[in-house]
This record gives structure tokens, C-alpha cells and sequence, in this order.
């Protein structure tokens, strides 16, 4: 008996320091994801994971962040910038082209965790860091357009030339610590003064990735010599295991009733397989999930909600992930000219033939809705009433029929192209081991073959598909026919994945994401007009006619919105998530308001408006 | 023996030369490079900034050219970079994850020998006993259970289920490693005694789903091994000459049992610091075979090459260290 005793109080020791909950007003949560760096990457040169932007919600709060509602609002600047209030103006620059001023305003109390003011200087290093030659950063069309003017220490302008409509969305630029890293950077400067971009490009990449790096691993972190904005500052991070956040002291955000009732420290727990993160959840071992956790089927299983759902609350947070079908559109394809694939009666066919309805019933209980347009219904952009294709077999036939194709001797449609007798055999490719996908592939195939089509499954790994000379060479028939995979969009808009210019042609070297090569000059034209546009009505008046447009080509076939799950223990209150907080449906994008209920937080946003609970 | 041994330390000079080249060839035949993942993000990048992104990463070389740079860059000491992590290659390898392996695997090996040797040996005295079957039942049990399906059968068993069905049972962590760092320990926040008594915690289940498997192979082949000693002629002749059994099975048979064993351990020692992706998967524990595979899937590949290439170096010296233990243990075997 003292044995079993000992035994469970070491049992006891060793929780304590992982202890969930709001005993000790703390918050575990488990990712399947670790980032690589953090914090003194700050341009994302190093690591652009989805969890390293997540985790620096906590530690560098933008200027602006988006709420749950995809609406700005000012977090470290004194207030959103807007036309009526005069932060926000336009230059003509002819070519019906603009220049757009954005005037910021720092909050006076803004502080670094060290105590030092938050200012001008840290947004200028950072446009400084940005702007450097050969910094090989991950959006060079930002950096090429971007311009800042400072007026003090508090007051500075963003300027943008030629300026998109999208650029309002969010924070215009960052900021990073120039007290701390500024040093280096002069000795970087110095380093680069003689090295060209052209003819020194490993040499210059090397000395600024070695200059990120040395403020943004683990070791560097747990001296604990970094600076933070954010409520939060690594505690301790034990690489491969767990990353801890304590509160910030001088972050100038109080929640209602003080920081003191709300959350005083995060553990984050890097658990990779995703089955060991449902066992997690299930020993109580973790309080909240991170928006990289677990997949869509893993928090819906029955066993996983049974025993969870006692104790939390489960989400499904609709998303703007877009699974579809891509079609190969280039008719210097042989597969794509018998087909048809470049007309759009063969797509409208096929998707007749898709029962998308009764796919997501049966598979994900409604909770992932038919997709009818590439814009997700959580964005104002989306135009609801756009051409639809119900699931109807004889629709199918018909307009196959008009296409020229008859059943051949084996069922198998076929038709006559240029004095050749053609089958309508398809190849369809996706990544192999997504079971949704295969599932959905098998419940497509059933029916194809009943209208007469037969489907040539040519699954392989994502890194095989997504590789540049698989995915991005539909023109020269790489892959020919249908290819299943998803996007990720964010409210910033601008159409794109369907522009004439963004198709992978030998041409471009291959670079773009129209991968099945689509083009369409009214579509175009729009798209353009449209990211000038800054009147939102208007804007939206133009991407409605584009996804009138769309619906009626089919440049690929639409199947359906991934919704993300939320796993939350009950009496957590502000660990909210819609599909653009934060930027892109981060839960913790007001971070300093996590907190229990019981430990006196108070709630101010509620889950059950933003996603659908699963019981 | 002195020649011997410097001869095959000279015969894997181009064992290994031939071993990287074909390891660096694989890696750089894989389907895709680092860039992919800008282009996928940023369509809007042009045809010179991947260029310049390729020259920058070293990409545009052919592949003989970039093994060449490698290999000249590794002789002088210098492993290279991780692009995924932004550290020394060497520093992640050999500093963050073959330490935490050696701990995890290194005792997984010591308790499955502690484990196979006796239970062998209990199994040939006893052949064709109850107790026998048992433990040959048992044995293959173990040889058949995959490891993440007994890795995470163990998690639900000792993190969940049992502590919730019996109050006081000690719920064990659901994987990791204690959220402590050994700095913590030297600057006095945390004591010696507490940190490795969370890290013994934390290893408990691992090793267990680590160990079973040899642990089963091992007891088996200890039992054939000695039941084959056992019938040799010169126990019936220790026998005969009247020494007691104790003295027969431990210093006649069982010496001479051990000497396949021997060979077993030394090539499972490579294989301790390769570590267990699938184990360190279940249990999220930041080991070798982790860092190997996920270096693999990101294109990482000078933290790939350094292990690849460090695992192709241990292969061949413990395939050295084993044959001239063969000479230690066996009296018979002489090299020249």
C-alpha cells in the first residue's frame, strides 16, 4: 500500500509541472507540429510554419490584428486606419494604378518585456531587415511595393505603389526589437557592404539566415535575453518536448478585472502523431487544442468524443481550406483535346455526376460544407448565388452526349477525334495516404462509371505531386486529367489561383498556382480591376461576376470547405477561433484574455456563433 | 590482431566514400527540392528569384559537383547547416538528439539483455516444460506486436485507463520529456534528483515498447544456442566427470552459449543510435530517428547526409569491433 502511495505521488510530482487546468491558472496545449524558430525570425525567412505564427500571437501582437468577424482591430496601434478618419488616403498614379498612405500611431504605453518603449525605430529596422538586398524573403511582390515614412517616435506612414485593395487588411507592417538585434545587424551590413545579389547569393543568404537564427533557436531563447511585445515571454523551451510562456508584466493591455484572473502561463506540448495527441487529450494531460492538431476525422471519432466531451467543449470551426478538383486545360495535350477537358461542358458534366451533398452527409454529418464557388462563405467576398450543380446522372449524360460521346462496346463512353476512335478514360491523382481523398475517389469512380467514364487512379505521396515538375507541369502533361488537393485562402483575395499570367508554362518557368492552365480574359480583367478597387462595395460587385463567371466554366471543379476542429475544456473562456482571427483562424488571436471562469476571467467572445459543436 | 585491424579501417575508406555517395545520390534523386514549398506559397515569385534562391542553397550544381562540395566541406570538420532548424548540422545531430536516443535505446538494450539472457536460459533448462511454452509463447507475442500499436495500447492503458478505473494508480505521461532543461539543474532552480527522476518517469513506457521486441529475439536465441551447447559433447563429459549441474550450465555452456550473442548485440548497437522512428513518434520523444526522418521528408539535407553518412560509419566499426570481440570471447578464432 505505501508502495502504491509512493508510486502516486511521484506519479503526481511528475504531472505537476505538465498539470492541466485552472488550478494553478495555466493552459497545456497540445500541437502535433513544433516550429523550428522562433521570435527572432522575424520576416519568416527561416520558417514559415503555420505553428511558429501561431505561438507568436503570444509573444509579438501586430499593430492590427483580425477579429473573429474578419474585421481589423487595433492591438499595438492606437487605432484602426480608415478613409473617414483620415489615417487612410489615395494618390493617383495614372494607369489606373494607386498610392496608398497609411498613417499609424503606436500606443503611448506600448513596452518591450525588458521595460524599453516600443517605437518608430523598431518598425524602421524592420522595414530596413525587409528591404535588404538579396533577403530572401517569402513575399517579394510585399517588399517591392512597400515603403515607410516616420514622423516620431510614436507617428509613421506606411505607403504602398502600386497599392491592392488587400493591402488594408491587417497589419500594413511589423516590427522587431532593434535594441536586441540591431548590433548584429550593423555587423550584417557591414558583412554584406561588397556582396552582390546576383553573383553572391549563397554567401548573402547564409549571413542572413545565420543573423535570424542566432536570436531565434531554442538555446538563444532559454537565456532568456529576447525581447517581447506580447502578454507572453518564453520561459523554457525543451526542443522535441514542450515550449513554456509566462505572462509579460509589461504588456499595456489589461483584460477586465486585471491580468491576474486570466491565464499566467501556456505550455504548448509538440505532440507529432496525431493518435498520441487523442490519448493526451483523453489522460487530461492538455486543456486546448492548437489549430495544428488533430484532423477532422480524429476529433470526430466516436470513442475520442465519447470520453472527451465529458470534460470539453468540441469544435468545428469552418475554414477557408478548399478541397477541389483541378483540371488540365492545355490543349497541347493530347488526354485534354480527346477528352474535351478544355471545354466546359465536360466539366459541368463531370461535377453533375460529383454527389458532393451526399458525400459530406455520410462522411463528415454536414460539417463540411459543398463548396460551389473558390471563395469560402466566411469571406465577405463569396457570392452565394452562383450557378450550381446538383448531382444528377442524366444532366451528365446529356451533356456528354452533346460532346459527341456514345457507350462503347464495354460501356465505356467513346467518341471520334480526328479519325480516331477515343475511350473517356481519366486519370485522377491525389495524394496517396489522405484517406478522405481515396474514400472520396471510390465514391466518385462508382459513379462515373455509371454515365460511361472509367478513372485511372494515379495516387502518390504529397512530396511526389507537390513537387515542381509534377504539379506545375500540367502543360506538358505531367499529369493529365483531374488532380485532387486543397488550398488555403486568407481573407486577401485577389482571385489568383484562376489569372491567365499565374499559369506554369514553360514560359514562366513553370511558376504559378493555375496549375490546370484555365484562362479567361473577361475573368482576368475583372480580377485586375478588382484588386485596384478600394470601394468594398464595388469590389465585391466585381468578384460576384467573377464567381458568376467561374460557376459557369468550371476552371475546377469545387467539392467542398474543410472545417478546422477546436478542442477546448469547458470553463476556458477567449480561446476563440474563427476562419480568419488572427489572420488565419488562430484561437488565441487576443491572447491576453485566455482564461478560466473559475479563476475569475470574464468571457467575451463566444465559440458557439463561429463553429459547430459536436455532441 | 594490430594489422588485421588497420587493414579493415583502411578497407572502409571506400566503403564509406561509396556508402555516402550512394546515400547523397538517393537524397538528391528524392521527388522535389527545398524550394517547392516557395513556390506552392508565393505565386507571384519570378523565374530570377528562384534562380537565386537555387544558386543561394547551392541547388543549381550537378550532383557529382555538390557531393564533391560536401565531401571537401565534411573533411574539414564542418557538417554543414540545418536550413529546417538554423543550426550546426552537428550541433542537432550530435548535441540535441543522439544523446537523448543513446539514453532511451541504450537502456532498452541493457534491460532486454538483462531480460533475454536469464529468461533463455531459464527456457533451454527447462525445455518442453510448461514454463518453456510459456515463455515461448510469450516470446512470440513479443516478436509480432508492432511497436506503435503496443506504444500506444501502453499510453491508453497507463495514462488513461487504469488511472481512471483504479483511484491512486499513477498515471503515467502521455510521451515527451520533462519539460525541465539540464540548465535548470546546474543553476540550482531544479535538483539532480528530481530531473532524473522525471526523466526515468518519462522513459518508463518508451523502454518497455522499445525493449520487447529484442527482448523476444533474444530470448529465443539464447535458447536455442544453449539447448545446441548443452548438447555437445564435452557437457556430457563435464557431467561425467561428476561437477555439479551449476557449475556445467554456467561455466561450461553458457560462456559458450553467449558467443552468437555477441555478434546480435554488436549490430544492434548501430541500430541504437539510428533510434526508433516509430517509437519516438508515439511517444513525441525527440530522438534520432525522428530528426532522420523528418530531415528526410523537409529535404533537409545536410542533417540527413551527417546522419546518414555518421550511421553508415557506425555500421561498418561496430561490424570491426564485433569481429575482434569474437576473438576475446573465443579463444579458437585468431586474425592475422
Amino acid at each position: 500500500m505505501r508502495k502504491v502511495g509512493k508510486l502516486a505521488v511521484l506519479g503526481l510530482t511528475a504531472l505537476g509541472l505538465a498539470l492541466a487546468g485552472p488550478q494553478d491558472n495555466s493552459l497545456v496545449i497540445g500541437a502535433s507540429q513544433e516550429p523550428r524558430v522562433l521570435a527572432g525570425d522575424f520576416l519568416s525567412v527561416i520558417s514559415n510554419q503555420s505553428i511558429k505564427a501561431e505561438i507568436e500571437q503570444y509573444l509579438y501582437p501586430p499593430f492590427i490584428t483580425i477579429d473573429l468577424d474578419g474585421k481589423n482591430v487595433a492591438v499595438l496601434a492606437t487605432e484602426v486606419p480608415t478613409v473617414q478618419n483620415g489615417r487612410v488616403r489615395f494618390t493617383d498614379i495614372g494607369g489606373g494604378k494607386r498610392r496608398l498612405e497609411i498613417d499609424l500611431t503606436i500606443r503611448p504605453d506600448a513596452r518591450w518585456s525588458d521595460g524599453r518603449p516600443l517605437t518608430t525605430e523598431d518598425v524602421q529596422f524592420y522595414f530596413e531587415v525587409g528591404k535588404a538586398k538579396g533577403m530572401p524573403v517569402l513575399n517579394p511582390d510585399y517588399w517591392q511595393r512597400v515603403n515607410l515614412r516616420v514622423r516620431d517616435a510614436r507617428n509613421f506612414t506606411v505607403i504602398f505603389e502600386p497599392a491592392y485593395a488587400t493591402d488594408l487588411i491587417g497589419s500594413p507592417i511589423g516590427y522587431a526589437p532593434k535594441h536586441i538585434m540591431g548590433a548584429a545587424w550593423e555587423q550584417v551590413k557591414r558583412q554584406t557592404a561588397a556582396l552582390d545579389p546576383a553573383r553572391d547569393a549563397q554567401r548573402l543568404n547564409e549571413i542572413y539566415r545565420n543573423f535570424f537564427t542566432q536570436f531565434s533557436t531554442p538555446a538563444y531563447l532559454n537565456q532568456r535575453k529576447m525581447a517581447y511585445s506580447g502578454p507572453f515571454v518564453v520561459q523554457r523551451w525543451v526542443p522535441g518536448s514542450t515550449l513554456e510562456l509566462v505572462r509579460n508584466s509589461n504588456f499595456p493591455i489589461e483584460p477586465p478585472g486585471g491580468a491576474s484572473r486570466y491565464v499566467q502561463r501556456v505550455t504548448y506540448r509538440f505532440i507529432q502523431n496525431t493518435a498520441s495527441l487523442q490519448v493526451a487529450f483523453m489522460g487530461g494531460s492538455l486543456d486546448a487544442i492548437s489549430r495544428v492538431g488533430l484532423t477532422f476525422d480524429q476529433a470526430r471519432a466516436r470513442e475520442f468524443v465519447n470520453r472527451v466531451g465529458r470534460n470539453f467543449d468540441i469544435w468545428f470551426v469552418p475554414g477557408a481550406i478548399w478541397e477541389h478538383i483541378d483540371i488540365n486545360q492545355f490543349p497541347n495535350v493530347p488526354q485534354v483535346r480527346d477528352l474535351g477537358l478544355n471545354d466546359k461542358r465536360t466539366r459541368q458534366a463531370l461535377l453533375h455526376a460529383i454527389n458532393r451533398e451526399g458525400f459530406v452527409r455520410t462522411f463528415f454529418q454536414g460539417l463540411q460544407p459543398v463548396s460551389h464557388t473558390w471563395i469560402a462563405p466566411t469571406n465577405p467576398l463569396h457570392n452565394p448565388n452562383v450557378r450550381k450543380y446538383e448531382y444528377n446522372l442524366d444532366r451528365a449524360r446529356a451533356l456528354l452526349a452533346e460532346m459527341g460521346w456514345r457507350p462503347g462496346p464495354d460501356g465505356i463512353l467513346q467518341r471520334t477525334v480526328d479519325g480516331r476512335t477515343v475511350r473517356f478514360e481519366i486519370e485522377w491523382v491525389t495524394t496517396a495516404g489522405n484517406v478522405v481523398r481515396e474514400r472520396f475517389q471510390q465514391f466518385v469512380a462508382e459513379d462515373f462509371r455509371k454515365i460511361g467514364i472509367a478513372v485511372r487512379i494515379n495516387n502518390a505521396p504529397s512530396a511526389v505531386v507537390f513537387a515542381d515538375d509534377f504539379i506545375q507541369r500540367a502543360s506538358e502533361g505531367r499529369w493529365t486529367g483531374m488532380f485532387m488537393f486543397a488550398w488555403v485562402s486568407g481573407l486577401a483575395e485577389q482571385g489568383n489561383l484562376f489569372a491567365c499570367e499565374f499559369r506554369p508554362t514553360r514560359e514562366n518557368n513553370y511558376v504559378g498556382q493555375n496549375v490546370g492552365g484555365w484562362c479567361n480574359p473577361e475573368y482576368d480583367r475583372l480580377r485586375e480591376q478588382a484588386n485596384l478597387e478600394f470601394d468594398q462595395a464595388r469590389r465585391k460587385q466585381l468578384f460576384d461576376r467573377m464567381q458568376e463567371i467561374w460557376a459557369e466554366e468550371l476552371p475546377a471543379l469545387p467539392l467542398y470547405f474543410r472545417a478546422d476542429p477546436l478542442v477546448v475544456r469547458k470553463g476556458l473562456v477567449n480561446y476563440v477561433s474563427a476562419a480568419y482571427s488572427g489572420g488565419n483562424n488562430y484561437p488565441n488571436w487576443w491572447p491576453w484574455a485566455i482564461g478560466w471562469e473559475s479563476r475569475g476571467a470574464q468571457k467575451l467572445f463566444d465559440q458557439a456563433k463561429y463553429a459547430l459543436p459536436v455532441r | 590482431m594490430i594489422a588485421y585491424t588497420v587493414r579493415r579501417l583502411l578497407q572502409m575508406v571506400p566503403l564509406l566514400l561509396a556508402a555516402s555517395f550512394a546515400i547523397f545520390a538517393l537524397l538528391a534523386l528524392q521527388p522535389g527540392d527545398p524550394l517547392d514549398e516557395v513556390r506552392m506559397q508565393n505565386p507571384r515569385i519570378t523565374a530570377e528569384e528562384l534562380q537565386a534562391l537555387r544558386r543561394a542553397y547551392g541547388l543549381d550544381d550537378p550532383i557529382h559537383v555538390r557531393y564533391a562540395k560536401w565531401l571537401t566541406r565534411v573533411l574539414q570538420g564542418d557538417l554543414g547547416y540545418s536550413r529546417t532548424y538554423g543550426v550546426a548540422a552537428a550541433e542537432y545531430i550530435f548535441e540535441q538528439r543522439l544523446p537523448k536516443t543513446l539514453l532511451l535505446s541504450g537502456i532498452s538494450l541493457l534491460v532486454a539483455l538483462l531480460v533475454a539472457i536469464p529468461v533463455g536460459v531459464f527456457s533451454a533448462v527447462r525445455q518442453y516444460t510448461p514454463a518453456d511454452y510459456i515463455v515461448t509463447f510469450l516470446a512470440f507475442v513479443g516478436l509480432s506486436i508492432p511497436n506503435f500499436f503496443l506504444g500506444i495500447l501502453l499510453l491508453y492503458l497507463f495514462s488513461v485507463r487504469l488511472p481512471e478505473a483504479i483511484p491512486g494508480f499513477p498515471q503515467f505521461p502521455t510521451g515527451g520529456v520533462p519539460p525541465l532543461l539540464f540548465e535548470e539543474v546546474r543553476q540550482g532552480i531544479v535538483s539532480l534528483w528530481e530531473y532524473l527522476r522525471l526523466w526515468a518517469w518519462h522513459l518508463v513506457l518508451p523502454v518497455i515498447v522499445l525493449s520487447t521486441g529484442s527482448m523476444a529475439e533474444w530470448t529465443r536465441f539464447m535458447r536455442a544456442s544453449l539447448l545446441e551447447v548443452l548438447s555437445q559433447d564435452y557437457i556430457r563429459t563435464a557431467r561425467a566427470k561428476g561437477l555439479a549441474e551449476r557449475v556445467v550450465l554456467y561455466k561450461h555452456a553458457l560462456r559458450n552459449a553467449l558467443i552468437p550473442i555477441v555478434t546480435l548485440v554488436g549490430l544492434a548497437i548501430p541500430g541504437v543510435m539510428s533510434g526508433a522512428v516509430l517509437t519516438e513518434t508515439v511517444f513525441s520523444y525527440p530522438g534520432m530517428g525522428r530528426a532522420i526522418f523528418d530531415a528526410l521528408v523537409e529535404k533537409d539535407y545536410n542533417v540527413a547526409m551527417a546522419a546518414l553518412a555518421f550511421l553508415a560509419l557506425m555500421v561498418a566499426l561496430f561490424n570491426l569491433v564485433t569481429d575482434l570481440l569474437y576473438a576475446v570471447v573465443d579463444p579458437r578464432i585468431r586474425y592475422s
